[in-house]
């Protein structure tokens, strides 16, 4: 009889004499007696003194209830360890079963499954799908119409029938394992997509297991496998006979494979022995501990060590043609904002012809339509590859278009080579920055170098006022505006919120940013912050100035240094809650920086940062990756909320005004940062309401990316770090009988303690 | 019975209330609770009582109607005018007494002799020991007061001299004799405010009563008779000094049918013993008998040596009581 408890046995002991102590404490309480009051004693005397001669069975009749309670109190210890007959055979295994729930596994191998296309539906029916989906729980309750369509295709995208899929085969190869275990052998089910994750402890329970792979479901993210091996050999550590089973159609890149390691880790690094008489000039390493250090840095540190861990591989999925988008970038031109570019790439994974449309839409509006044929992989004779045929398409100078929202979608044609087994590459998404144009407004004397920088602009509406206008009525001069650039005047009042402000050479307390001095003639500016967006692409080391303040930063406020000269800080931002302030020390009038190149830039930058509007290319993410976004400099803000294209919510930490979370979906999603709490209030930790204001939003695109999941070419065979030979199939388990008393235990503590009840209740043994 | 806690703590008694007090063999306890109540004595003689007393002094007239005034005769030959015996004349007797009927008849001398009337004394001992205060829901003490005022009120009204006397383990004051009905709210104001408590001693209170006390009459013993020296010497005692016992015995009915069970250290209310024991059904009925046969010991001594004997509960109410009394003849003649 063994005791498989997962406590220790000595905690366990310790238990069980605190109960026992515990116990007798109680019953020693329960036996002692009740006072009563009688007026004639001597009555009782003489009754009692016929019982004398029972004392000594009424004693034992009292310690029956003692030995009643500990034997309760064993029964209970007892079953508790979960004693069971049968041992443990020496072939009894501990497995982890690994399944793959990357994006691969939502290939149809058994069918081409035509997926309903939303974009051919009409309004009424994506409404009732919405409906329909809504009523079983699986959307927020408010879905906004312009996102409707949105919404319909990440819902079809979930609900994507898994019949056929490698999914499902996946799944009924791993309850096939199950089935075949033996009674002493214990399984961990854990999923395998762009995170590692179990699912169940390792246990015996077959119908427990079975109903845990049952809720898998495929994601849209890359698999990787490094990270598996890594959670399933920790897993397995200190655990007899550890067992691996891999059931994957084996999309992973070479580094993947490459990153086991099957070494002994006891034997690795041992110096080396020179043969004697060999004369062989090899070093010998003589102290050991160095040649252990020196092993470790020569193996790589990401490597897993799979050593002593069976490790099986079952391979699933039959088809292999497969045309996906690989990649989708737009971006705006720097010069004319009303205009951008596109550029898709387009591969084929299969060996055949194969014939797509390709479509660009932007929203619903689909801009482009072309059918493209792309030729399979070529094999030669001596195995070598060609791969597959692909395409990119570049849509310059596209302008128009209501929505910045883009779609690219591959859809498949009738007849032969025109089916699609894998629809998740068949779509990606990017997005196209909004076009922002302000209101700005000068408040200068008069600035011909400044007005002219302006012009540069054309996404921007200029007035000018002088400072004395501004004076006057500078509530009813700021109505309406966007930006104000103060010219070498210093308001008493800082434009409040939403306006944002530059100011050139402010002066005195009402300047936004404490000044700490004034120099003269300062030196040229030797530190510039690259990394803010106001100084992308600038260059002011040249820069000559004749005189300029010097901040005094506070960083708390949210101030930072975009340029210094010797540590004096000469251009300085500053952003409060949604306003953001510019300070250059120096004047216009004292500085040649107006005759640079830099100025112009500088101008454009800064109204690019107050509009949020990155001119940069914006990328979009792959699916799986931990993605850091920024959120346009928010400081005192510590989670986001991240909506996906299905309108569930999730929290994103946010730290050095980036949000941090893994997009688990394609398509669309949306960072909001909110309000903190103020200093002492509570935060209460729930979904803002949709109608809240953010104090920042950003969306992101989030699109599959990956060649190795769209190449679903399932891998018969797979070897991980160069081993000569391929991971074999799992063998049948050798079966064992294992035999469980808890329920009996159970059972005889329920009779004993219905013993103690009557035994007491009846005053046997009281 | 209300559940009480272990031990340690507050024992209970049969008036259902806790014990106050550290009893352990030997040592006594302090006054209980019960003992504290039936020192509360200040609603025992109210109106309801007063008008019950009125109505048996009515009913025992009635019963007895026809008797004399100071009704209590004895055979002692006196002035008074019923015709009792006759004797031979001495000289110097006065011989306006002598029968000359008989004289002529017979030829000889002879003096009519006549019964003097005098006043019966009654005396009503009334025991306030420890044992008396328990009780519920009236203390057997109370009771035993209310039927001693009853009796009380009766002899006052019928002219005879009627004394109060509480004991335990000592007399514990006396109230003298006296006559006439309104003396009976010094009775009431007597039995209020006198001591109680102590254990029973019913030989040695005996002994210092007929000690005490001269003038012989009807001693009502009102107790539980709860003594560890027995009841035997105590009443012989009256006996033999020409007393007329008259025996009471008050119980309450759970103390002859006590609600007990369990592991239990009983503890004796006078004298603090306490006697560890087990209460089962068959001890609780080998109790119960036990209770019954020292009754039944009590009462067949006094029935086999004709003193009037009473056995009642205090569930009983006093007036039913008294007026049994009265039918029975033991108490007016």
């Amino acid at each position: 009889m063994n005791f498989p408890t997962p406590i220790p046995l000595t905690q366990f002991a310790y238990a069980a004499a605190a109960a026992g102590a515990l116990t007798v404490i109680a019953y020693l309480l329960k036996i002692r007696r009740r006072r009563f009051e009688v007026p004639f004693s001597t009555l009782w005397a003489r009754v009692l003194e016929q019982r004398d001669a029972n004392v000594l069975w009424r004693q034992l009749k009292r310690i029956l209830s003692l030995l009643l309670m500990l034997a309760i109190l064993f029964v209970v210890f007892f079953a508790a360890l979960n004693p069971t007959v049968g041992g443990l055979p020496p072939s009894a295994k501990s497995v982890v079963i690994l399944i793959d729930t990357s994006a691969s596994m939502k290939t149809s191998d058994a069918k081409s499954q035509r997926q309903r296309d939303v974009d051919l539906m009409s309004d009424d029916e994506v409404e009732a799908l919405i409906a329909e989906a809504q009523r079983r729980k699986k959307t927020p309750l408010r879905v906004p119409s312009e996102q409707a369509r949105e919404f319909a295709r990440a819902i079809l995208r979930d609900e994507t029938s898994t019949e056929g899929t490698r999914i499902a085969a996946a799944k009924d190869a791993a309850k096939g394992v199950i089935d075949s275990m033996g009674g002493a052998d214990v399984a961990m089910i854990m999923r395998v997509d762009s995170q590692a994750t179990p699912l169940s402890r390792f246990d015996s329970d077959g119908p427990m297991l079975r109903r845990v792979v049952d809720g898998l479901k495929a994601s849209d993210t890359p698999a990787d496998l490094h990270r598996a091996l890594a959670a399933a050999a920790d897993a397995l550590h200190d655990r007899q006979n550890p067992m691996i089973i891999l059931i994957s159609d084996g999309a992973y890149t070479d580094q993947q494979l490459a990153s086991v390691s099957w070494d002994d880790p006891a034997t690795a690094g041992k110096p080396a022995e020179a043969s004697a008489g060999s004369g062989s000039a090899a070093p010998v390493i003589r102290d050991e501990i160095a040649a252990r250090r020196k092993s470790y840095e020569q193996r790589s540190l990401a490597t897993v060590n799979l050593h002593g861990i069976d490790v099986r591989y079952v391979p699933v999925g039959t088809r292999a043609d497969n045309v996906g988008i690989v990649a989708f970038n737009v971006r705006r031109y720097v010069s004319n904002k009303a205009a951008y570019e596109v550029f898709i790439e387009v591969e084929n994974f299969g060996p055949n012809v194969a014939h797509r449309q390709l479509t660009l839409y932007n929203g619903d509006s689909a801009i482009d339509v072309q059918p493209i044929t792309l030729e399979g992989w070529k094999e030669d004779a001596d195995g070598n590859r060609t791969p597959g045929q692909k395409i990119r398409r570049i849509y310059p100078g596209l302008s128009g278009g209501t929505d910045h929202r883009l779609r690219a979608s591959l859809r498949p044609v009738d007849g032969e080579g025109g089916s699609d087994p894998f629809p998740l590459d068949d779509e990606a998404f990017a997005l196209l920055p909004d076009r922002k144009k302000q209101k700005v407004l000068l408040v200068t004397a008069d600035n011909l170098y400044l007005e002219g920088a302006m012009l540069v602009y054309d996404n921007i509406e200029v007035f000018k006022i002088t400072p004395e206008e501004y004076a006057a009525k500078p509530d009813e001069m700021l109505a309406e505006v966007h930006v104000v650039v103060f010219d070498d005047y210093t308001p008493p009042e800082i434009p409040p919120a939403p306006v944002h402000a530059i100011y050139f050479h402010p002066t005195g307390p009402s300047s936004p940013i404490k000044i700490a001095k004034e120099i003269a003639h300062p030196p040229r500016i030797d530190a510039i912050a690259e990394e803010h967006p106001v100084m992308r692409w600038v260059q002011l080391s040249d820069v000559n100035f004749d005189r300029s303040q010097v901040f005094a930063l506070d960083k708390d406020r949210g101030e930072a240094s975009l340029a210094s000269t010797v540590r004096n800080v000469v251009i300085a931002a500053k952003r409060e809650g949604g306003r953001k302030l510019l300070c250059f020390g120096f004047p216009l009038s004292g500085t040649d920086l107006t005759l640079r190149v830099a100025f112009p830039l500088l101008l454009v930058n800064s109204l690019d940062w107050f509009a949020s509007d990155d001119a940069d290319l914006v990328t979009t993410y792959a699916t799986g990756a931990r993605l850091r976004v920024p959120l346009d400099g928010v400081t005192g803000v510590t989670e986001a909320v991240v909506i996906g294209p299905d309108g569930r919510k999730v929290w994103a930490a946010v730290s050095e005004s980036s949000a941090s979370f893994v997009a688990a979906e394609i398509g669309f999603h949306e960072i909001k940062a909110y309000t903190p709490p103020a200093e002492g209030q509570i935060e209460v930790r729930v979904f803002p309401d949709a109608d809240e204001e953010p104090l920042a939003m950003r969306e992101i695109a989030a699109n599959l990316s990956s060649p190795e999941e769209s190449d679903i070419q399932p891998a018969s065979e797979l070897r991980l770090g160069g081993a000569a030979e391929a991971l074999k199939a799992p063998e049948k388990f050798e079966v064992a009988t294992k035999r469980q008393f808890w329920t009996l235990l159970l059972a005889g503590l329920l009779i004993l303690l219905g013993i103690e009840w009557i035994t007491y209740h009846r005053r046997i043994t009281v | 019975m209300p559940d009480y806690s272990r031990s340690g703590m507050a024992a209970q008694s049969l008036t259902g209330l806790p014990v106050q007090g550290k009893g352990r063999r030997g040592r006594k306890l302090a006054t209980t609770q019960g003992a504290a109540r039936a020192a509360d004595r200040s609603k025992l003689f109210d109106e309801a009582f007063l008008k019950k007393l009125e109505y048996l002094h009515m009913v025992s007239r009635k019963v007895f109607t026809g008797n004399l005034r100071a009704e209590r005769r004895t055979r002692k030959v006196g002035s008074g005018i019923e015709f009792a015996d006759h004797r031979t004349y001495s000289r110097g007797d006065d011989f306006r007494y002598i029968d000359w009927n008989l004289y002529g008849r017979l030829d000889k001398l002879l003096l009519r002799l006549f019964e003097e009337e005098e006043d019966l004394y009654i005396y009503i001992l009334v025991d306030c020991s420890d044992s008396m205060a328990i009780g519920n829901p009236l203390p057997k003490m109370h009771y035993a007061m209310q039927i001693g005022a009853a009796l009380t009120y009766v002899g006052l009204a019928n002219l005879d001299r009627v004394a109060i006397i509480p004991f335990s383990d000592h007399l514990i004051g006396r109230l003298p004799p006296a006559r006439g009905k309104n003396r009976i709210f010094r009775v009431f104001d007597f039995l209020r405010t006198h001591e109680i408590g102590g254990k029973t001693q019913l030989a040695e209170c005996m002994k210092d009563f007929v000690t005490q006390n001269k003038r012989r009459g009807l001693a009502v013993l009102i107790s539980d008779f709860y003594d560890p020296q027995g009841f035997i010497d105590g009443i012989n005692t009256l006996r033999y000094n020409r007393f007329e016992p008259f025996v009471m015995q008050t119980y309450d009915l759970r103390e002859a049918k006590p609600h007990l069970h369990g592991d239990l250290s009983l503890v004796d209310c006078e004298t603090g013993e306490t006697r560890e024991v087990t209460v089962s059904r068959a001890l609780l009925e080998a109790y119960e008998r036990e209770h019954e046969k020292y009754c039944k010991d009590l009462e067949l001594f006094c029935t086999g040596r004709a003193v009037p004997f009473f056995r009642t509960h205090t569930q009983i109410p006093f007036d039913e009581l008294v007026l049994k009394i009265f039918r029975s003849g033991g108490f007016l003649r």
